[in-house]
């Protein structure tokens, strides 16, 4: 009867089922340790209330004997208490309690034990019910094991069909808000201020018809490919790739306050990583094209739009015409962006780079709006540009 | 009476008891002290856990002293428990385990 509240080990644990038994009267901790590990249980026995919560809640044991008159928290207490704690509340407790006491059971039953023993302890007894108990206990553990594995399964599912529309930064947080059932975005359509940007090859229509079909596809998927490594690193959304065109939205599916200053940080990055494959093409056919790009913001409706076979997640809306039309109109290596949207990022374009444009009637809208011009990409032979 | 009484015991548990019997030496200090302060709460404390660890042992007459302190405790009789501790101190002298 020495040194009664430090654990006593009785068995190595190896990858063993591990029992906690927490008896204050030590023969009778020795007792149950010693019939448990006899059964090739791996068992820790402490012998008052608090040591046993310590222990408990420390080592997350898979069942525990928990004796109820104990010194300290009593034995009712501490089952409560691990019962009410989600890190333990799937641990089994069986209480040990006195034959005749049905007043205990009660509490116990209350406090939320999933057994109970008594006292005296019967051997056969005590091991048929700890091995029933860890059966449960178990199949409840390959249960949640089978479950996290679907889920992570059906996480990574989203996971890469979204990848191929957002950033992986932006999937990451998309999965990691995701509930228990939730869907990734709304089924539901909403209306949002956005920032729109669209790029795309200037001239490269005109460049299919010289350039051998073969190459056309190489040369996209080049383009493509920086473009869209662009987009991401500020963390755009691709809603849309036609032809040589590309449309990415900001501030949506998430709040950007800055989305305005992303936008204009995607567009320099665009033309700037565009330019070495740009150089690239030129000294291998003199292909000369580059890419135009047209930011606008203002509302836009988002949403999943199509057929239950063919879904797309989509933006439409003024900001979205607008920031075609832009494109549409600048050259290669130019961008042409909105008034509203200029004067969000005024303050980061280098003095003399931007360029007034006045007000400027676009096509299929009724009034003209302000235009600023930046010269983004290098020199390009002029020849080739434009429409 | 100096005769043994034999407990058959489980193999297993066979090399708890030396343990096992020196902690309930102990026990009938505790007892005798317990006794000689009137100390009834202690007494019905001592006999509850007689009970609960003797049988458990396959020591059935520990458990059934334990009955009868906790039961003496309860109804304060002294001299029912003086008896009692007495016949367990001296049970205590001549139970022997056997191994059949």
């Amino acid at each position: 009867m020495s040194d009664l509240t430090r654990p006593l080990r009785t068995t190595p644990a190896q990858a063993a089922f591990r029992v906690l038994v927490v008896d204050d009267d030590p023969d009778m901790a020795m007792l149950l340790a010693r019939l448990l590990a006899n059964e090739g249980m791996a068992v820790d026995t402490v012998h008052d209330g608090d040591a046993a919560l310590v222990h408990a809640m420390s080592s997350t044991p898979d069942l525990i004997l928990l004796d109820v008159m104990l010194p300290g928290m009593s034995g009712f207490d501490i089952c409560a208490r691990l019962k009410a704690d989600e890190a333990t509340a799937l641990i089994p407790i069986v209480l040990v309690t006195a034959l005749e006491d049905t007043q205990s059971r009660v509490r116990g039953i209350e406090a939320g034990a999933d057994d109970f023993l008594s006292k005296p302890v019967k051997p056969e007894e005590l091991i048929a019910r700890v091995k029933t108990l860890r059966r449960l206990h178990e199949t409840r553990r390959e249960l949640e094991a089978r479950r996290l594995a679907a889920e992570v399964q059906r996480k990574e599912a989203i996971r890469k069909a979204f990848s191929r529309y957002i950033s992986p930064r932006l999937a990451e947080r998309i999965i990691s808000d995701l509930g228990d059932d939730g869907l990734p975005f709304q089924s539901h359509a909403q209306r949002i201020k956005v920032v729109a940007l669209f790029a795309d090859l200037r001239g490269f229509t005109r460049l299919t018809e010289t350039v051998e079909v073969d190459k056309v596809v190489g040369m996209l998927n080049e383009y493509f490919a920086v473009i869209t490594e662009a987009a991401y690193r500020h963390d755009g959304t691709i809603f849309s790739l036609a032809g040589d065109s590309m449309l990415v939205g900001f501030n949506v599916p998430f709040p950007q306050p800055d989305a305005a200053v992303r936008a204009w940080r995607t567009a320099q990055d665009m033309i700037a990583s565009f330019a070495p494959v740009l150089a690239n093409w030129t000294r291998r056919g003199g292909v000369a094209t580059g890419v135009g790009i047209g930011i606008a913001s203002g509302e836009a409706i988002i949403g999943n739009v199509g057929s239950p076979h063919h879904m797309s997640y989509t933006i439409i809306g003024d900001a979205v015409n607008t920031a075609a039309r832009l494109m549409q109109m600048a050259k290669g290596g130019e961008l042409l962006v909105s008034g509203p949207v200029y004067g969000q990022i005024r303050e980061l374009v280098p003095g003399g780079r931007a360029v007034a444009r006045g007000n400027v009637a676009l096509r299929g809208k009724s009034e003209a709006i302000p235009v600023f011009s930046m010269e983004l990409g290098g020199p390009v032979p002029a020849a080739a540009l434009g429409g | 009476m100096n005769n043994k009484i034999k407990v058959v015991v489980d193999k297993d548990l066979e090399d708890l008891i030396p343990v096992f019997l020196k902690n309930r030496q102990k026990e009938v200090q505790a007892l005798k002290a317990a006794a000689a302060a009137a100390d009834f709460e202690q007494l019905r404390q001592l006999g509850h856990r007689m009970k609960g660890v003797g049988n458990s042992y396959g020591f059935a007459q520990v458990s059934e002293f334990g009955r009868q302190i906790e039961e003496g405790a309860r109804s304060g009789d002294r001299a029912a428990l003086d008896a009692c501790i007495a016949s367990y101190s001296e049970y205590l002298s001549r139970v022997e385990v056997s191994n059949e």
